[in-house]
């Protein structure tokens, strides 16, 4: 249900654009209102991909805000081989490409929000710390991501044996529906959702290894200080060890980062009660990170 | 008998009719906004239909698919040369060539077709009786097809603005609120009938949408359903029953007839089902029991304040005319639009019962003139030549192409429509058929139309008036085509004396079938009359849960199995 306001609806724009990457065409989803006032660049997660934001589009698009998501090589509708995550240089550079025609489509004027949910969190991490990204962004969120996981929860043994994974066997990655939400109805969905991702090569565990390693680097790049940084899950999260994760966000954000906890246990805020209050928290946040800067209502360090 | 009740009703009543009221005029001003925008439209359809054209090609130039048939060059055409560029380079599409994009368009909720996310999809019931997926998307509702319904609407309350009088006035049976059961890729999958739940504040909001006798909460059944219809708005100063189907109408008297019991016994006791509702009235109660021992008792003696009812009254659907004035006497009525859940084609903007204007700013409309065989040619690969509103000429009858802002372009919809005549440029028409559908036992093919003309010719001969019918063809030696049809003087030895009529005026409108009668090949066709609600009860018993709202009366049958089921004379 939504929330009545009153207001027309704006006529929201459904993209699919093409961007070229190497051999590959990816597929970048846009739901635009007419002169959006900002935009997010969404980090879609192991096994989602844009076709689950039908509802989210819209409703970020009502407040006036675009949003973008790419869907990863071998996810969702893009091409690539399924179950796989091609190197780290790879994937970012990919999402470099993709959140260079976001900038040019919404210009320099827009604000422009990089969230990154669950896996999707790691990606935006490491591109954040890689040194790669060129193009100009206002905001950072992470949301339910377990920032550093592998490395929290593997033994060294283990680790230096993932590293050295070359292979291609596919694994199943063990996610269940009944964690993302409560509601029948997304359950059913993402139990159907075909395009959804079920499991992945050792090899693509190693990639996702080497982009943690980035990130945990403690000789990597800073964040810009000016950059509004925020980490926003439900109070419980049953996939996301939430005491972990805070500890890595704040190392990464060297304490400069708003923490933020809505009252759901379900690790996809998007299909929860708490959905609206997600979109309304993340316009709000972007609108108050312009100009440059870091605000935020808890803040560690 | 009692009008509006105050606010300081009991508190769910009076929270719903605080809502009515506050919805009242807000929903009168879009209503007739629309339809003066519809009225400005037709007096000038050609700048109509390039604006609509334009939007289409605006909203889907940018689709995947657009992009991967090089259609998107069409926005390199200018304005001029839009319609003739649009048409060479697009094919005429089935809603079967869809299937495969609207298969990807389920996964990604929009930019395949067109860019405008799609928010729900619509059902409806394929001729296969697969269901269809119609793409219901945000540029489609805030462009099309709320101002199509609130220009119907607007119509209504142009003519009859006491229609919203007061919160009891108006019984919407045109849609219902129902919990959604069936969902493609995460997304709702329902009849367009169905206005459950509210999308957002664009979405289509009449002032009783929290009435109780329209919350979601009633039960689905389509007897049930009306009971509590019914029941709500007994003893009140009802003005207006609004309905898609004639069967609506009739079905309501039924239920009323049949579930008498009840309902004065919940009026007595001021309950529903036997649940507190209300207050009792026990002189409205006594009224309604005694005017209900009439069998023939009017819809007009339950609710003495009616003045306005409308449903579907041209085709078929006027073949219900008789029986309307029987339980109707006296009330104005208007026509629902002419529309299909793929889009809308025809929307009232006056009286006129027999036709409509072509809704110029609906979508981009061609024709083809019906007796070319449009389907052999597209199976064959050949181009066709289509028409464009302002070439088609009164008294014939055309195949429909339309274009949707939905992503459904060139949709050849099978359905066949008569110009009736022109206003202004504008065709005004009315829906005869649908393509393909007819009888053929050796290659007649008998349509519903050649039937119903054939009919209502035989009958007059007879001094007869035509109602509801039944044909089917009976597989004998030789194959013939029998026929039930209601009159008042039912009796067997009108039927010979009928039949013979009936069957020349059949050879007269189709040419095949009279040659078929000379050289023997068909039988004559027989004509039973039945009693004036036989056919009707029938159809009735056909309507299930789930077809409720959108059931309609089809003349045609696949067989004669339904001679052993309408009872004789």
């Amino acid at each position: 249900m939504f929330e009545p306001t009153g207001a027309t609806p704006p006529d929201i724009r459904r993209e699919i654009i093409p961007v070229p990457c190497d051999d590959v065409a990816l597929d970048l989803h846009v739901w635009q209102p007419p002169r959006p006032r900002a935009a997010v660049f969404y980090f879609h997660g192991l096994q989602s991909h844009a076709g689950w934001l039908w509802e989210t589009g819209p409703r970020f698009a009502e407040r006036g805000v675009a949003l973008f998501v790419l869907d990863r090589r071998g996810s969702g509708t893009s091409e690539g081989a399924r179950g796989e995550i091609p190197d780290a240089a790879t994937v970012l550079a990919d999402y470099a490409a993709a959140l260079a025609v976001v900038r040019d489509l919404i210009g320099e004027e827009t604000a422009l929000c990089l969230f990154g949910h669950c896996l999707g969190g790691s990606f935006l991490a490491a591109l954040l710390k890689s040194g790669t990204l060129h193009v100009p962004y206002e905001a950072a969120v992470f949301c339910s991501a377990w920032l550093g996981k592998l490395h929290a929860t593997l033994s060294e043994d283990q680790l230096r044996a993932l590293a050295c994974d070359n292979g291609t066997q596919p694994h199943d990655v063990g996610l269940s529906a009944a964690d993302f939400t409560a509601d029948p109805r997304y359950r059913r969905f993402i139990d159907g959702d075909d395009l959804a991702i079920r499991s992945l090569t050792g090899r693509s565990r190693a990639a996702l290894l080497q982009l943690e390693a980035m990130y945990l680097d403690p000789e990597a790049p800073a964040l810009p200080p000016d950059v509004a940084t925020a980490f926003v899950s439900g109070s419980a999260d049953p996939i996301v060890d939430l005491d972990d994760a805070h500890r890595t966000f704040i190392q990464l954000t060297a304490g400069r980062g708003e923490i933020a906890l809505l009252p759901t246990d379900r690790h996809y805020l998007l299909y929860t009660e708490v959905r609206d209050r997600l979109i309304s928290w993340t316009t709000d946040f972007i609108s108050a990170a312009r100009p440059r800067h870091a605000v935020g209502a808890r803040r560690h360090g | 008998m009692p009008g509006a009740r105050s606010l300081s009703a009991e508190p769910a009543e009076s929270a719903w009719l605080a809502l009515w009221y506050d919805r009242r005029a807000g929903f009168l001003s879009e209503c007739l906004t629309a339809r003066s925008a519809l009225l400005a439209d037709l007096a000038s359809p050609r700048a109509a239909q390039d604006r609509v054209l334009a939007d289409i090609v605006g909203i889907s130039a940018s689709s995947v698919h657009w992009r991967e048939q090089g259609y998107d060059a069409l926005v390199a055409s200018g304005p001029a040369d839009l319609a003739q560029a649009y048409r060479e380079f697009l094919p005429i599409m089935r809603y079967d060539d869809f299937v495969p994009l609207l298969e990807r368009e389920a996964r990604t909720k929009g930019g395949v077709l067109t860019c405008s996310p799609v928010l729900r999809w619509l059902r409806t019931s394929g001729t296969t009786g697969t269901p269809k997926l119609v793409p219901y998307t945000q540029h489609w509702l805030l462009a099309y097809r709320m101002p199509a319904i609130r220009a119907m609407w607007g119509t209504y309350l142009r003519f009859h603005p006491e229609i919203l009088a007061h919160p009891y006035t108006t019984l919407d049976t045109q849609t219902v609120r129902e919990d959604a059961g069936d969902f493609v890729h995460g997304v709702e999958h329902q009849a367009i009938s169905n206005r459950n739940p509210r999308l957002h504040d664009g979405d289509w909001n009449p002032p009783w949408y929290e009435a109780p006798w329209f919350l979601p909460d009633v039960p689905r059944g389509h007897e049930e359903r009306m009971y509590h219809r019914i029941r709500q708005l007994l003893g009140r100063e009802l003005r207006y029953i609004a309905a898609i189907n004639p069967s609506t109408l009739i079905s309501l008297r039924c239920l009323i007839r049949e579930y008498r019991a009840e309902l004065v016994e919940d009026l007595r006791q001021g309950t529903l089902r036997g649940q507190p509702w209300g207050a009792p009235d026990p002189q409205e109660a006594a009224r309604l029991d005694r005017l209900l021992a009439d069998p023939d008792f009017r819809l007009t003696q339950v609710w003495p304040s009616l003045t306005l009812y409308s449903c579907w009254l041209a085709g078929s659907a006027g073949l219900y005319q008789d029986k309307l004035d029987a339980i109707l006497p006296g009330v104005d009525r208007l026509p629902f639009m002419s529309c299909g859940t793929e889009g809308v084609t025809a929307i009232p903007v006056d009286e006129n019962l027999v036709s409509q204007p072509l809704s110029v700013n609906q979508a981009f409309y061609e024709f083809v003139p019906a007796e070319i065989p449009l389907g052999e040619l597209l199976d064959a690969g050949e181009r066709v030549e289509t028409l464009l509103f302002d070439e088609l000429v009164p008294g014939r009858d055309y195949h429909l192409i339309m274009s949707q802002a939905n992503g459904l372009y060139r949709l050849w919809t099978g359905d066949i429509y008569h110009v009736d005549h022109a206003v202004d440029g504008v065709p005004w028409i009315y829906f005869v058929r649908r393509d393909g559908v007819f009888h053929s036992f050796t290659g007649e093919k008998l349509t519903e139309a050649d039937v119903t003309r054939a009919l209502r010719q035989g009958f007059a001969e007879l001094g007869l008036e035509l109602g509801l019918y039944l044909c089917g063809p009976q597989w004998e030696e030789p194959p013939h085509y029998l026929v039930m049809a209601e009159s008042s003087q039912a009796s067997a030895t009108l039927d010979g004396r009928l039949s013979e009529a009936v069957d020349r005026a059949l050879a007269q409108v189709n040419i095949e079938y009279a040659s078929k009668r000379d050289s023997a090949r068909l039988g004559p066709i027989r004509v039973r009359l039945v009693p004036n609600q036989a056919v009707s009860d029938y159809v009735e018993s056909r309507r299930t849960q789930g077809n409720g709202t959108q059931y309609k009366y089809k003349p045609f049958q696949q067989d004669t199995a339904f001679v052993h089921q309408i009872p004789a004379p």
